[in-house]
């Protein structure tokens, strides 16, 4: 078969994950990993594909995908079918939300208030590949580290915990105060837990922003996580004009947040122009007024 | 609460995490249970870490005080 018999659609193939190369008539395939998570028998399959269709080797996508560079164009027919074969799920490319970021969250990082990693894939399942105007990126993290850097995707969910302290168990070791003192200095505000006379500590929620290192700290667990939930950021983006997301909730729960993706996903669909970033249209409309659809 | 009297002394300045954690950890691994060490430790991540961990081992850490520089943890051996 020529080069110039084979019809192909390439939104048709963006759509499934097969992204045109720079060199002419080779192609890259991406796959479908919502944060990160992959079964390790699936790597020899990996392996199997770049070594074949490709050049032998694999790249890592800043989404946390595998992609596979160099196939050329007239094997794609017969790598599609075969992918189907190996469980191998094909990514997302052009305008429509993309591969589910997140950090491992409580599932392993000592960090993590709320298992990021299973939510990565539960909220794949429902909303991967939707058709967008430009794009839309989920992003999770589990901390306020934010590894994963929620803040940068069109909506982010970054995991937090109230703390609540038991004087009964406390043996006035000051730490607490001393880990909150400092983190709060960094970022110039007041600190959140101050020591009474007694070298009791006082807990002042409205200085709190519930990143947990009281709780973490504590040597006798005289600090617990009351609750946990997520703060959610909205219209978070990089490129040509780079913006945070910005916070327009807190401690929202596990359950909330399908509504609250759907709602943003809609809400871009109605008022997002052709090619523009939800960002960008949010500033346009303004916040309040997209803030009152989502949530 | 004030006289804790220390059945063993681990003296841990200048030992970086998590190397200041492992060498308690082997410690209290060889103390028998009921047995009270003093661990001194540096001030900032160390101070940070090591009570916690030794919480997360399942020790019962009795009091936490600050010695000029220094640190000084009294843990029970659970």
């Amino acid at each position: 078969m020529k080069a110039k018999d084979i019809k192909l659609d390439f939104n048709e193939l963006r759509k499934g994950g097969i992204i045109r190369q720079r060199q002419k008539g080779y192609f890259i395939l991406r796959t479908r990993i919502p944060g990160g998570h992959l079964k390790a028998r699936m790597l020899p399959k990996l392996m199997n594909i770049a070594e074949r269709y490709g050049k032998g080797y694999i790249h890592l996508s800043t989404r946390q995908c595998i992609e596979v560079p160099w196939i050329p164009v007239r094997d794609i027919d017969r790598l599609i079918k075969e992918l189907k074969r190996l469980g191998i799920e094909k990514g997302a490319c052009g305008p429509r939300s993309r591969n589910v970021v997140a950090c491992p969250g409580a599932s392993v990082c000592r960090f993590g208030f709320l298992d990021t990693e299973a939510l990565a894939a539960r909220l794949d399942k429902k909303f991967f590949g939707k058709d967008v105007p430009k794009k839309f990126k989920i992003g999770l993290s589990g901390c306020m580290n934010s590894c994963s850097k929620p803040q940068e995707n069109d909506i982010g969910f970054m995991a937090q915990g109230e703390p609540e302290v038991n004087l009964d168990l406390c043996i006035k070791c000051t730490l607490c105060a001393k880990v909150c003192g400092e983190v709060c200095k960094r970022g110039g505000r007041e600190p959140a837990i101050v020591m009474d006379e007694t070298k009791r500590p006082v807990y002042r929620k409205e200085f709190c922003f519930f990143e947990g290192d009281c709780v973490r700290v504590c040597p006798v667990n005289a600090w617990k996580t009351k609750r946990t939930g997520y703060a959610v950021f909205l219209g978070g983006k990089v490129g040509r004009f780079p913006a945070f997301g910005q916070k327009i909730s807190d401690f929202v729960s596990e359950k909330e947040i399908g509504g609250i993706i759907k709602r943003a996903i809609d809400t871009y669909n109605e008022i997002g122009e052709k090619g523009e970033r939800f960002g960008d249209a949010i500033k346009r409309v303004g916040m309040e007024e997209v803030k009152k659809k989502i949530l | 609460m004030n006289e804790i009297k220390p059945d063993e002394i681990l003296d841990l300045k200048g030992v970086p995490c998590p190397m200041n954690f492992v060498k308690t950890k082997l410690k209290l691994e060889g103390m028998a249970k009921g047995k009270v060490l003093k661990i001194i430790l540096d001030g900032g991540e160390p101070i940070q870490n090591v009570p916690a961990s030794v919480r997360d081992d399942g020790h019962k850490v009795l009091k936490v005080e600050k010695a000029g520089e220094k640190w000084l943890v009294f843990v029970r051996k659970e």
